[in-house]
């Protein structure tokens, strides 16, 4: 008797769905075991993962990780492994806080005997009261065309700071892989250049530390009462979702992104020329991943870019790296997106649940940040990434 | 390693077979490939195993090599039940494959090659030991390979010979030779036969994948016939004609093989493709096409003859927009425009109504993970923007049925579909868009006699009723003398001679080699 691999010729259906359920589950029972043995009880971790699932702030994760698991599933099946969510976000903010910090409003310096005058004229709103060198923010224009720019600008800059990996590839060969994921850290370091200078703000607290203004909070996106999504998230998501689907189903675009992920030759056989739609495929992906950018920054709950102390947490809360777990898990399909996005964002939520849980109860413990929120997503990737190899083959006895 | 051992293991067990199929099953999504089929093969026979496109004898060989495992059935070799589940285990046990496609890495030399492979199959011998080796078995089979040269700079012929050389290095028992022999110019083939019989007189076996009914003829000597996954017979080639086997073969259809000659136009319209001083680049950087000068007439097939590597792949791909053309232009004049498409791009050049038959075709012209449907949609000239799916299923639905295409549905991924009904997508995707050119490079590679005729036909008949004028290179001279109205032989890059149809075939081929 022997035990054999055989590759399949149709992948499964029932795998499909069970693979990534299954991985889920196991990932959890994995990654209760390595909380076990620090020290935090079983029922512990279960409940606050439960309440991840409950918790009214997992809205604003799911809608990001729509946005971001749909961008990556874009290039993922176009065989572009874009790892450089992150840094496509951080450009997306960069450029978004630019049309907020200096175009659609403007900070200055004004007298502080004249500051009682601003309190109530419209489009002013005073940012910083100090009784030295107060600091107000002046609209200059609507600011709903103000919101709409800067979700324009976040895209144009993510997609192009994607173009740069996606140009070394398509005409120099360059793995993707590696590039993106530098072109992160790259994006970390200019954008503490360029907060801490550039667009450094005015404010007492901006000058005491390394950040920009606040916002004009008639920029911020609105929040959903309750929560902590806004609606234009919401929107962005749904419109994302809506029109990649349809333009996988029904264009030729959708159709040659993804003939180049199972074989770019017949693109260039039939008189199409497969560079430009790797181009197009980085574009697009980095495109949505500005557009989530733009979204964390003018959450009212943040406003502002502040320089990054520590690059494990940046601005962006690596979501850029957790999309990648709900694109595989999503098998690449993008029907399945929505699904996992929620699960993956409960997961995410639930963990930083049990965060500050342990953190106030076990202080001797001293865990800290991504470390902790890391544990189940990663476990469930490692033990996906096994399971996933029995889509592709099935192991039969032989006698 | 010496073929001493299976000597004396022949005598003993003669008529055991080396190699024994028995009831094998294999389905893939939608078809079933094989259908109980069983296979003996002796020790020291040339044993073909003929078939049309379709017919199983890739999944046969592939299950025998380990590559597929089958649903049912049992293998023996050598008498002994065994598994095989990869490459490996069949060579192993004896059995070598030699593909039509050289598995050979190109940066290194031949001996490195070999030795590279042996430690892939767990034997570990030194690049010089295998260059002796070599050298031994070249003179022992008159197959002179220089061990130490690149494989890059190898012709097809040569790689396949060095294919043959790993299989003796390999202490090979069966050599199987899977449409080896298919891309092989007829002088080239005859060093292949003669090395089997070779390999056969001290004792080897030779397993040949044919669909090729003359070539199966003249050097075996037992025929199995598989149609459409069943075996349809086995046959001694001594007590057979060539008539029964191609009865076997295609049954009923074999009444579409004898329609006689095709239908020509005598008179010819006007110049629509003209070419003038063309020059163009190899990969390699040096001029492949050295100013070549033509023009074809509407409904006129201009056959481009030669032996392979003269320079006509680089101009089927200049034409098609694919490669730069360092000098000289190309122009079409459709409907009273001239339009010059010299370097325009390939997506300009396919949407004025060009149709193209690549290279390597499977590879390039079709995409496996992707349907029927999906593989005729991606054509710019078929599709604009907005794609109109309901259209593209007629198309497929139309095409399936004019080709015979052999696929349980249009919405069938590629990968399921035999070579030849992928070529059979390709070549029916490409004539729908050819409304004013077809540019193609050996058309018929790799299909049977009955869609091989059909595809010529086609050209041909397009090329009559609708003016559709064709520029066909070839490596397949009979290809070329049956369906061209003109004839240019192609060496070092030029025209060499140019030829009106009704020509003698050694006239031609005397141009091709001087």
């Amino acid at each position: 008797m022997r035990l054999i691999v055989v590759k399949r010729v149709k992948t499964s259906n029932l795998y499909y769905v069970g693979i990534p359920v299954l991985s889920i589950l196991a990932g959890l029972a994995l990654s209760t075991l390595i909380f076990a043995s620090i020290g935090v009880p079983p029922d512990l971790f279960i409940s606050e993962i439960l309440a991840g699932f409950q918790s009214p702030q997992t809205l604003r994760y799911f809608a990001l990780l729509v946005i971001l698991g749909v961008a990556l599933t874009m290039s993922f099946r176009a065989s572009i492994w874009n790892i450089g969510a992150e840094g496509q976000m951080i450009w997306g903010m960069l450029a978004g806080g630019y049309i907020a910090l200096f175009v659609a409003a403007q900070s200055m310096y004004v007298s502080p005997s004249d500051l009682p005058n601003y309190a109530n004229v419209p489009g002013v709103e005073i940012i910083d009261a100090s009784p030295v060198k107060p600091v107000i923010s002046v609209l200059l224009m609507d600011p709903s065309l103000g919101k709409l720019l800067m979700v324009l600008f976040g895209m144009l800059a993510g997609g192009l700071w994607a173009l740069i990996p996606a140009v070394l590839k398509a005409y120099l060969d360059i793995d993707e892989v590696a590039s993106t994921l530098i072109l992160n850290y790259v994006a970390y370091q200019l954008f503490n250049h360029l907060v801490s200078y550039n667009l450094r703000g005015l404010s007492v607290q901006a000058r005491q530390f390394f950040r920009t203004d606040r916002m004009n909070s008639a920029l911020l996106f609105n929040l959903i009462s309750g929560t902590s999504v806004t609606v234009q998230e919401v929107l962005m998501a749904v419109i994302f979702f809506v029109s990649v689907v349809l333009m996988y189903r029904y264009t030729a675009v959708g159709l040659r992104l993804k003939i180049i992920g199972s074989n770019p030759q017949l693109l260039r056989s039939v008189g199409v020329d497969e560079r430009r739609y790797i181009l197009l495929a980085m574009f697009l992906s980095g495109m949505l991943a500005g557009a989530a950018g733009v979204s964390i920054l003018a959450n009212p709950g943040i406003g502002k870019l502040e320089k990054i102390a520590n690059v494990v947490s940046p601005p962006t809360m690596n979501l850029g790296y957790t999309a990648i777990l709900v694109s595989w898990l999503s098998m690449l399909d993008l029907r399945f997106v929505p699904i996992y996005a929620y699960i993956v964002a409960s997961l995410f939520q639930g963990s930083s649940l049990l965060q500050s849980e342990i953190n106030s109860l076990f202080p001797e413990l001293s865990l800290t940040g991504a470390a902790l929120t890391y544990i189940p997503i990663g476990s469930i990737l490692v033990v996906y990434v096994i399971l996933r190899i029995f889509t592709e083959y099935s192991v039969r006895i032989m006698r | 390693m010496s073929t001493q051992t299976f000597f004396s293991l022949n005598e003993e067990k003669s008529l055991n077979p080396i190699i024994s199929a028995r009831g094998l099953w294999k389905s893939f999504p939608g078809v079933v490939a094989l259908k109980d089929v069983s296979l003996d093969v002796l020790p020291g026979e040339i044993h073909a195993i003929l078939g049309e496109n379709g017919a199983g004898k890739s999944t046969l060989l592939k299950i025998l090599y380990g590559i597929y495992v089958p649903d049912k059935g049992d293998l023996f070799f050598g008498g002994r039940k065994v598994v095989v589940t990869s490459p490996q285990d069949a060579v192993r046990n004896g059995l070598v494959l030699v593909s039509q496609v050289p598995q050979l890495i190109d940066s290194l030399t031949v001996a490195e090659n070999l030795s590279l492979s042996l430690s892939q199959f767990g034997y570990v011998s030194s690049v010089r030991k295998v260059s002796k080796f070599l050298l031994e078995k070249g003179r022992e089979y008159g197959v002179r390979v220089d061990p130490d040269i690149e494989v890059w700079k190898l012709s097809y012929t040569q790689k396949q010979l060095v294919e043959v050389l790993r299989a003796l290095l390999l202490n090979a028992k069966v050599i199987a030779f899977d449409e080896a022999t298919t891309l092989l110019p007829h002088a080239e083939k005859e060093k292949l036969y003669d090395f089997m019989k070779l390999f056969k007189s001290k004792g080897g076996s030779v397993l040949l994948v044919t669909h090729k009914i003359p070539e199966a003829v003249e050097v075996s000597d037992r025929i199995t016939v598989l149609r459409r996954g069943e075996v349809v017979g086995t046959v001694r080639t001594s007590e057979t004609t060539l008539d029964q086997v191609r009865y076997m073969m295609f049954g009923e259809r074999l009444t579409q093989l004898n329609s006689g000659k095709y239908e020509k136009l005598g008179e010819k319209g006007s110049e629509v493709l003209v070419v003038r001083d063309l020059w163009v680049r190899s990969d390699y950087g040096v001029y492949a096409v050295k100013g070549v000068s033509f023009s074809v007439r509407k409904g006129e097939i201009l056959g481009i003859a030669g032996v392979a590597g003269n320079g006509q792949l680089e101009l089927i791909q200049a034409l098609a927009g694919l490669r730069k053309s360092e000098r000289g232009s190309i122009r079409l004049r459709i409907n009273g425009n001239e339009i010059d498409v010299t370097n325009k791009g390939s997506t300009a050049i396919r949407r004025l109504g060009i149709g193209y038959i690549p290279d390597e075709p499977v590879k390039k012209g079709v995409s496996l993970d992707n349907s029927i449907e999906e593989n005729i949609a991606v054509h710019p000239r078929l599709t604009r923007f907005l794609i109109r799916w309901g259209d593209v299923k007629s198309l497929a639905t139309d095409l399936v049925r004019e080709f015979s295409i052999v696929t349980p549905s249009t919405n069938t991924k590629a990968k399921v579909l035999s070579g030849g009904n992928l070529m059979k997508v390709l070549v029916a995707r490409e004539l729908t868009v050819s409304k004013v050119a077809l540019v193609a490079y050996n058309p018929t590679r790799g299909l049977d006699e009955v869609s091989t005729r059909y595809v010529r036909r086609l050209i041909v008949s397009k090329a009559v009723s609708e003016g559709m004028c064709a520029v066909v290179a070839s490596e397949d001279l009979d290809e070329i003398m049956e369906i061209s109205d003109v004839i240019a032989v192609m060496n070092s890059g030029s025209f060499v001679g140019v030829f009106k149809s009704g020509v003698s075939r050694e006239e031609v081929e005397r141009v091709m080699v001087s």
